[in-house]
């Protein structure tokens, strides 16, 4: 830098000391401003500790890569998003070197939930974003957010629940009719909006397993906003988030895995460590809210 | 969005990182985090501050097959998960088979319907015994519901309350489709599977579905 400067270069250096000097004094007047009205000061930061995914629909199979690994067709029908390679032999190289529908691109994390049936035919979503959020525990521990680790899987939602009880953790609710309210099986959504779900996967890691053999067990919710200490290490939680073109009577509905509050998520982490760590670190732990490109949106 | 001040708050920004970093090495930017191995590389970015865990996950390696457990060497992810089908596809069928002598009183029917149960029992017993020597659970999350093969509740009931000539129509295809479906999960598993025991298991629950659907296709 220093050798491009112009042979007039040191009075031109005390023009620009004195500028830096003026515009140190405009700083320190907005940094107080700042404190004492955040969001005005900061007027293009959100202050909520999020970055996400949108991966649209890719493929249908009867697979499912975590609970039934190397069986192909021993599961009930799945939607899958985000990685077009995702099936039954599924391992981590496969994803790392597969295609994706994400937005963003290096998001080839595979994503999936049991398909929609509506009147017995399939129907896909219409917008599915994957959220990554720093929330559900203190402060002081979404400023020590962890990475999810590359490989991680989880799995949210109970597939096997025979009623809706106080362990269901999905909720249905409509697109652009919020007085509809959220259920925890089917709603009926007014003609000309969607039928949507919402799922949060569990956020507090053993800090040691990608998988356990009930798939459940290395990952657990938090308790009074803080991860238990037997899964100490606290990462962003994943809400899945999917909107469905149908609306009207819920009778119409089912899942492949039967009722609306059946309805689960499995992941599959296959985030570069890199672009996972950097999103982590700019919009997570400073709670900046972020797009899909990882800076703030 | 709120409205803008005066000075652009990002050229602001731009100002204040720049200061930041002349400031020089002592001062970290504001927002690092203490808790953060800021030296290491994103390869190693594990949770360091958090309990005892140094070490890497324990199934970390690309290479790993998905569902894999440390806690039975010789099993793999693929040899828990078809005995835990196995063990749900056979409890949910022999409901289905006891309806047999009470809607029916074709022999051919009873018979066939008398053997698989048979062997279902002795497979049943047998995956049980693996599955527990394996350590896993004996059941999976997504067991249960509207799997492939399973009869569903719904359809047992309807069984229970059928005419002779429905239950020998609707019991067929049920039963066509379970053992289509075991035969299929069995030859998958005799190929993924990595236990002897298990994929030998495998090798005669395909072996024992497809005689069975042969003599049902007979009947």
């Amino acid at each position: 830098m220093d050798g491009a400067a112009p042979p007039n270069g040191m009075r031109r250096r005390l023009r620009l000391v004195t500028m830096l000097t003026a515009l140190l004094a405009l700083l320190g007047a907005y940094a107080v401003a700042g404190r004492a009205e955040p969001a005005e000061a900061r007027a293009p930061i959100v202050r909520v500790a999020e970055f996400l995914a949108d991966c649209p629909f890719s493929h249908r199979l009867p697979d499912d890569p975590i609970i039934y690994p190397g069986l192909p067709g021993a599961s009930h029908m799945h939607s899958f998003f985000g990685s077009t390679a995702t099936n039954a032999y599924t391992n981590l190289a496969d994803l790392l070197n597969s295609n994706t529908t994400c937005n963003p691109r290096v998001d080839v994390s595979s994503y999936w939930v049991p398909t929609l049936y509506a009147d017995n035919a399939p129907v896909e979503p219409a917008i599915v974003t994957f959220y990554y959020l720093g929330e559900g525990v203190r402060s002081d521990i979404v400023a020590n957010t962890q990475p999810l680790p590359l490989g991680l899987r989880i799995v949210a939602g109970n597939a096997r629940a025979t009623a809706p009880d106080s362990t269901t953790i999905s909720r249905w609710s409509c697109l652009h009719a919020g007085h509809v309210g959220a259920s925890k099986d089917f709603v009926n959504c007014p003609s000309g909006t969607m039928l949507e779900s919402y799922l949060d996967f569990p956020q507090c890691w053993n800090g040691r397993d990608l998988d356990s053999s009930d798939h459940k067990s290395h990952m657990a919710y938090p308790v009074n906003q803080a991860c238990p200490s037997s899964h100490p290490v606290a990462v962003p939680k994943l809400r899945q988030v999917i909107r469905y073109p149908v609306s009207g009577d819920p009778a119409r509905f089912r899942l492949a895995s039967g009722p609306g509050f059946t309805m689960h998520g499995d992941f599959f982490n296959a985030w570069p460590e890199a672009e996972m760590l950097r999103r982590v670190r700019d919009c997570i732990r400073p709670v900046i809210k972020c797009g899909a490109d990882g800076q703030p949106s | 969005m709120s409205p803008r001040t005066v000075v652009p708050p990002t050229a602001l920004l731009v100002v204040a990182l720049l200061v930041a970093a002349c400031a020089g090495s002592a001062t970290p930017p504001a927002t690092s985090d203490p808790g953060t191995p800021t030296s290491a590389g994103p390869t190693s970015a594990g949770p360091t501050s958090a309990g005892p865990t140094s070490a890497g996950p324990t199934t970390a390696g690309p290479a790993a097959p998905a569902g894999t457990t440390s806690s039975s060497a010789p099993y793999n992810g693929t040899d828990i998960a078809w005995l835990q089908l196995t063990v749900a596809m056979h409890e949910r069928v022999l409901p289905m088979l006891a309806l047999v002598p009470a809607q029916t009183t074709d022999p051919a029917l009873r018979r066939l319907a008398a053997q698989v149960e048979d062997t279902h029992r002795a497979e049943l017993a047998q995956s049980r015994k693996l599955l527990d020597r394996s350590g896993a659970p004996r059941t999976n999350p997504h067991e249960g519901h509207d799997m492939p093969g399973m009869v569903t509740a719904a359809e047992l009931a309807a069984l229970g309350t059928a005419t002779e000539a429905q239950f020998r129509r609707l019991f067929s295809r049920h039963l066509r489709e379970h053992l289509g479906q075991a035969a299929r999960v069995a030859r998958a598993e005799q190929k993924s599977g990595a236990d002897p025991a298990t994929t030998a298991l495998a090798a005669t629950v395909a072996r024992t579905a497809s005689a069975a659907l042969t003599q049902l296709d007979h009947l």
